[in-house]
C-alpha cells in the first residue's frame, strides 16, 4: 500500500518536473538596441500607454499609425544618436501633449506651444513691486499682507507637499485679509496631492472635484469607469472670505488640476488667461538605448466630464499691459484687486 | 513527562533533516531519475528519530527582473538573500506529517542594460508547509503536501516619476515536495536535499495596466487590484538543492537556490528570476523522553 502511494507520488513528482521543464516564461516583447528597434520601441509605447489618442484624433485628427508610417522612413541603420533622436522627437510632437518628453543624456524632446506660442503674462519683476524682500516663505510658497488689506500667495509649483501646520499658519496669518489673491501663474504642477491639500482649504464640505480614470488595457479606448475625485474640507483654518486665482498659459498639469478643482468646487473667480492644460498624470517608460520616455496615462476630468487637457478658461480673461508694465503695475494684480474690493464680505 | 532539548551530533540525524534544497529544472529531473540508482546505492542510513531542525544560510546570487508597470526593460544585478527553516513533527498521520517554516529575505540592486536606470528591491516571504513522509529505503525519504505562502515587498525604479515603485503582495497555495537522500562520502555522514515548491493557486496584488498609486492610496479607488492567481497567470516556482556537511560537532549547509516568480495580471508582467548560492548551518534538536 505505502509502495503504491510512494510511487503514485513520484510519479506525480515527475510528471511536475516535466511540467516545469515545459513552463513558458513571462517576458515583455522586447526590441534591439538599434535604431529602428529604439523606433519601435518608442512608437509601441506610446501605442499602448498613451491616453490621449481619442481627443487629439477628435482635436486635430492624429492618427498614430500614420506617424509611424510617416517617421519610420526616416530610420537607417547608420543613423547615430541624435538623428535617431532628431526623428523620435519629432514624432512625439505630433501629440503636442507637454507630459511628452523624450530623454536622452545631451537633450529632451518636448513640445511646449502650449505656453511657449503665448504671451507669458507674468513677470518676477512686476511681482516684486508687490511682494518686495520682506514677504513669508514656507515650502515653496511666497505670501504677504499687501498695503489694500488684500492678501497674496505666490504658489510657484506644487514639488513640495504641503503639511497641514504649513496651510493652517499661512491662512491663520492672512485671516485679517478682506480678500485673497492666490497665483499660480508659471505654476508648472507638481504634485495633486499639494494641489488637491490647497483646494480643500476653500471648501466647506465634501466636494466632487473632478472624475479619474485610467488605462485597463492596450487599447485606444480601453479606459476604466471614471471615478470622483472627492475633496474634503482641510481640518485647518479654512478661507471663507473673496479669493481670486491668478493664471497664465504657464499654469499646467497639477496647477491645471488646482484651477479646476477651485472653479469646480469654491466660488474663487479665476482670472488671467486659460490655463496650459495637461490634465494626463504622466508615467515613465524607457527605450533599450536607455532613453527615458514620458507620456500622458491618467486622465482627468472636470466635474462636467470634459477633459481640461487643452487648458481651462478664466472668469475673467486679463492678460498684462505694456502701459502697465510701464508703470510697474502687474495687471492681472491690479484687475484681481477691483474684483476683491468689489465683492461682498 | 518532561522534556528536555539536547543537541546531538551530525552524524546521528542523517536521515531525518529537514533542510531546503536547490536546484533548477534539469538537475531536479536529473535528480529524481537516478532516484533508483541511489536507493540501491545506498547500503544502509540511520533512522534514529529527529524532532526538530533549525538551519539559517546567507545566500548570494544573481537576480533577473521584470516590472512592465515601471519598465519594458530586464534588469540584472546582484541580490542577498537570508533564509532562516524550521521544521518540526506534528501528531497527524501517526506523526508521519511534519511541519515546515520556511522565511526568506533578500534585498536586491539591480540595472537596466545600459545601465541608466536602477531598481530597488526587497521581497519577504514566509512559507508554512505539512509534508507527509514516505520512506521507500532507509536512506530515502521523499515528503510532500501544501504550503501555504506569504509574500510582500516592493520595487523602486530610480527615475520614474509618476510609476516609481511597485507593491508586491501575494498569498500563494502551493504544492511542496522534498526528496531527502542520506549517505556516506569520505566516511562522512552527508545528507543531499532538493525541494520544489510551486503554486497551485493564490491572489495577488497589482495595480491595473495604466493605473496610478494616487488612485489607489490618496483616493481609495482599489477596484480590480486583488487578482486571481494561477499557474496560468503566475507561473511560480521555488527550488532549493542542498548538502548537509558534518563539520566537527556541526553542520554546515551549502546549496543553490532558483527561484522563479511570475505574474500575469492585468496585462502587467512581472518576473523575478534568481539563482543564488547558499551557505549556512543547521542545528538539529530532539525531545528526549526519560
Amino acid at each position: 500500500m505505502h509502495h503504491r502511494t510512494f510511487h503514485s507520488v513520484l510519479r506525480l513528482f515527475l510528471a511536475c518536473m516535466f511540467m516545469l521543464t515545459a513552463y513558458s516564461c513571462i517576458t515583455e516583447d522586447t526590441f534591439d538596441n538599434t535604431p529602428q528597434g529604439n523606433f519601435d520601441a518608442l512608437w509601441n509605447t506610446i501605442n499602448e500607454h498613451y491616453c490621449f489618442f481619442g481627443q487629439k484624433n477628435t482635436q486635430y485628427g492624429l492618427d498614430w499609425d500614420a506617424q509611424r508610417a510617416r517617421y519610420s522612413s526616416y530610420i537607417t541603420p547608420q543613423m547615430n544618436s541624435s538623428q535617431l533622436f532628431e526623428v523620435c522627437g519629432n514624432m512625439l510632437r505630433e501629440l503636442r501633449d507637454g507630459h511628452v518628453n523624450l530623454t536622452a543624456a545631451f537633450n529632451t524632446a518636448r513640445y511646449w506651444d502650449w505656453y511657449e506660442a503665448y504671451p507669458a503674462n507674468f513677470s518676477d519683476s512686476l511681482q516684486r513691486n508687490y511682494l518686495g524682500t520682506d514677504y513669508f516663505y514656507t515650502q515653496g510658497i511666497k505670501y504677504k499682507i499687501l498695503p489694500n488689506n488684500i492678501g497674496y500667495i505666490y504658489c510657484p509649483d506644487f514639488d513640495v507637499s504641503f503639511g497641514s501646520g504649513n496651510l493652517s499658519a499661512i491662512f491663520s496669518r492672512l485671516a485679517v485679509c478682506s480678500g485673497l489673491i492666490v497665483d499660480v501663474r508659471n505654476n508648472p504642477g507638481g504634485q495633486l496631492t499639494s494641489a488637491q491639500a490647497l483646494a480643500e482649504c476653500f471648501i466647506n464640505r465634501k466636494t466632487t472635484g473632478g472624475y479619474i480614470c485610467h488605462k485597463t488595457g492596450k487599447g485606444h479606448d480601453s479606459f476604466s469607469s471614471p471615478e470622483a475625485i472627492t475633496l474634503t474640507p482641510a481640518e485647518g483654518i479654512r478661507w471663507q472670505k473673496p479669493v481670486v486665482v491668478l493664471t497664465n498659459r504657464h499654469c499646467y498639469s497639477a496647477a491645471n488640476t488646482f484651477v479646476m478643482y477651485m472653479k469646480a468646487c469654491t466660488e474663487a473667480t479665476i482670472l488671467g488667461a486659460r490655463t496650459g492644460g495637461g490634465c494626463g498624470m504622466p508615467f515613465n517608460s524607457e527605450l533599450p538605448n536607455g532613453w527615458l520616455v514620458r507620456f500622458s496615462a491618467v486622465p482627468m476630468y472636470d466635474v462636467n466630464m470634459q477633459l481640461t487637457e487643452e487648458g481651462i478658461d478664466p472668469d475673467i480673461f486679463v492678460d498684462l499691459t505694456t502701459p502697465d508694465w510701464l508703470q510697474g503695475k502687474d495687471t492681472m494684480i491690479e484687475a484681481a484687486f477691483r474684483v476683491l474690493h468689489a465683492s461682498p464680505l | 513527562m518532561r522534556y528536555a532539548m539536547s543537541r546531538q551530533d551530525s552524524s546521528d540525524y542523517s536521515d531525518t533533516l529537514f533542510s531546503r534544497c536547490i536546484m533548477n529544472k534539469v538537475p531536479a529531473i536529473l535528480f529524481l531519475l537516478l532516484v533508483p540508482i541511489l536507493i540501491k546505492a545506498q547500503g544502509k542510513g540511520g533512522d534514529s528519530l529527529i524532532l526538530r531542525t533549525h538551519s539559517t544560510m546567507l545566500g548570494l546570487g544573481r537576480i533577473n527582473q521584470l516590472d512592465s508597470y515601471l519598465s519594458p526593460l530586464e534588469y540584472t544585478g546582484p541580490q542577498v538573500r537570508i533564509v532562516q527553516e524550521n521544521t518540526r513533527p506534528t501528531r497527524l498521520l501517526r506523526g508521519r506529517v511534519s511541519m515546515q517554516n520556511l522565511i526568506q529575505a533578500n534585498f536586491s540592486y539591480t540595472k537596466s542594460p545600459t545601465e541608466d536606470s536602477k531598481y530597488l528591491s526587497g521581497m519577504l516571504d514566509w512559507n508554512l508547509a505539512l509534508h507527509y513522509m514516505w520512506q521507500p529505503a532507509p536512506a530515502l525519504r521523499f515528503l510532500a503536501g501544501p504550503q501555504l505562502g506569504m509574500h510582500g515587498g516592493g520595487i523602486y525604479n530610480t527615475r520614474n516619476g509618476n510609476n516609481p515603485a511597485q507593491a508586491r503582495l501575494a498569498i500563494d497555495l502551493n504544492a511542496s515536495g522534498l526528496a531527502i537522500y542520506s549517505f556516506r562520502l569520505f566516511n562522512r555522514s552527508l545528507q543531499a536535499r532538493y525541494q520544489l515548491d510551486f503554486l497551485l493557486a493564490g491572489m495577488a496584488f497589482s495595480p491595473e495596466y495604466g493605473q496610478s498609486y494616487y488612485e489607489i492610496f490618496s483616493l481609495g479607488q482599489e477596484k480590480h487590484n486583488l487578482c486571481f492567481t494561477s499557474p496560468f497567470s503566475a507561473v511560480t516556482v521555488n527550488q532549493l538543492l542542498t548538502l548537509d556537511i558534518p563539520v566537527g560537532a556541526s553542520q554546515m549547509r551549502i546549496g543553490i537556490e532558483h527561484v522563479m516568480r511570475q505574474t500575469h495580471v492585468n496585462h502587467l508582467k512581472t518576473h523575478d528570476w534568481t539563482w543564488l548560492f547558499l551557505i549556512g548551518y543547521v542545528r538539529h534538536f530532539s525531545l528526549v523522553k526519560p
